[in-house]
């Protein structure tokens, strides 16, 4: 399934297959969940939300260095 | 199934790792404003007609608590005046006084920028260039913070404000807790606490109503309130002690979610022995330079600027 995929200003279709969760991104993309607020459709979820076709995923850079 | 503990809302937008609770957007907010406002009564750290100056850097910190302040100024509790200091970072502070300057003016909280170059003639960064590591320079941060403290203690005292309040979240005390404990500080860990006690009557009372609140719930707070807020990290941040612990302890944080909490416990309750044994209660005088309050016969500041002079 296909699902479009916003991180800072880059944007991107990706390709991610069935079943997986805000957390499984996550880690597919690296980047650690406790350093970013997650947006889905333009609501805010948690890690466990599932992602769907067609879904709009935001990820929000909160916190930096250590 | 998921949902609010509060209201039943399927949508919830936290599930708190230390205690297991989830809550919806609204009641995530209302909670965590409760929360602040809660610790301000239970700590003491305001009174009514106090003015207070909070340091508005634009971060998220910052960003929070002038929203919270500023629930207390329309209630005519408080009088509220946000400063922003430019240390003179370039590519990063630019942003941040823009965006600490259009939320001061969406709330019309009177706002001030103050910079380095004006106060002492030099950017953190010609601070930087001028003085490499290898002929003793310490690390950004200790210049950035002596120099900062310096210009909020003044700036109050100019603006009559009876408290400084900071943004300061349980992330960071908890960072100085354990960073200052490893280094053997045993003086620097006698200041640390949620309200500066006053030593002489030329500083102003330090507040910090966010020390209870988890980073990431900062972030999630300002994100869920659609706030106007500076993400981007300072270039400097890196070269820190306090960098490396910091990513220790939220390391730990991710098996052990509670640990923050119970190291901030621990120090507070250990606090009154350590200052009682401790704590050098120097007879506070003036800065022979500039006047600022200090124990010593030059201010912190100035010392940085003696060294500098006789190199
Ligand atoms: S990270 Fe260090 S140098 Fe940068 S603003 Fe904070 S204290 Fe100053
Ligand atoms: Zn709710
Ligand atoms: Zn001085």
């Amino acid at each position: 399934m296909k699902i479009k995929l916003i991180i800072g200003e880059k944007e991107e279709l990706i390709e991610i297959s069935e079943n997986k969760t805000v957390k499984n991104l996550l880690d597919i993309v690296d980047i650690a969940s406790e350093t970013v607020v997650v947006k889905k459709n333009d609501c805010i979820v948690i890690d466990e939300e599932l992602v769907e076709d067609g879904d709009l995923i935001e990820i929000i850079q909160v916190i930096y260095g250590g | 199934m998921n949902s609010c503990d509060k209201c039943g809302n399927p949508n919830i937008i936290i599930k708190k790792k230390q205690s297991g609770q989830k809550l919806c957007k609204d009641c995530f907010i209302k909670s965590t404003q409760n929360k602040v406002l809660k610790d301000i009564h239970k700590y003491g750290l305001l009174e009514k007609g106090d003015k207070v100056l909070l340091g508005l850097s634009g971060g998220k910190d910052s960003v929070m608590l002038l929203d919270i302040l500023n629930s207390l100024k329309k209630r005519n509790i408080i009088d509220l005046i946000a400063v922003t200091i430019d240390e003179g970072i370039c590519g990063y502070r630019e942003e941040g006084i823009e965006i600490a300057a259009r939320n001061a003016k969406k709330l019309g909280v009177e706002h001030r920028v103050v910079a380095f170059k004006e106060y002492f003639g030099m950017t953190l960064d010609d601070i930087i260039s001028k003085n490499n590591v290898k002929e003793g320079r310490r690390n950004a941060c200790t210049y950035c913070g002596v120099f900062r403290r310096w210009i909020f203690n003044r700036v109050a005292r100019d603006e009559g404000a009876t408290k400084i309040a900071t943004g300061h979240n349980l992330d960071d005390e908890t960072q100085s807790i354990v960073m200052n404990y490893l280094e053997g500080n045993i003086q620097n860990l006698t200041r640390i606490g949620v309200k500066s006690e006053t030593r002489s009557n030329k500083f102003t009372v330090k507040i910090k109503p966010l020390r209870e609140i988890p980073e990431k719930e900062i972030a999630l707070y300002v994100v869920a309130r659609e706030l106007d807020v500076h993400f981007a990290g300072c270039p400097y941040a890196s070269e820190s002690f306090r960098a490396e612990v910091g990513s220790f302890i939220k390391e730990m944080s991710k098996e052990h979610p509670t640990i923050m909490y119970s190291t901030l416990r621990g120090f507070d309750k250990m606090k009154p022995v350590l200052k009682k044994e401790f704590s050098q209660e120097s007879i506070v005088g003036v800065c022979e330079n500039c006047g600022e309050p200090t124990g010593a016969r030059l201010c912190k500041a100035c010392t940085f600027f003696k060294d500098w002079e006789t190199d």
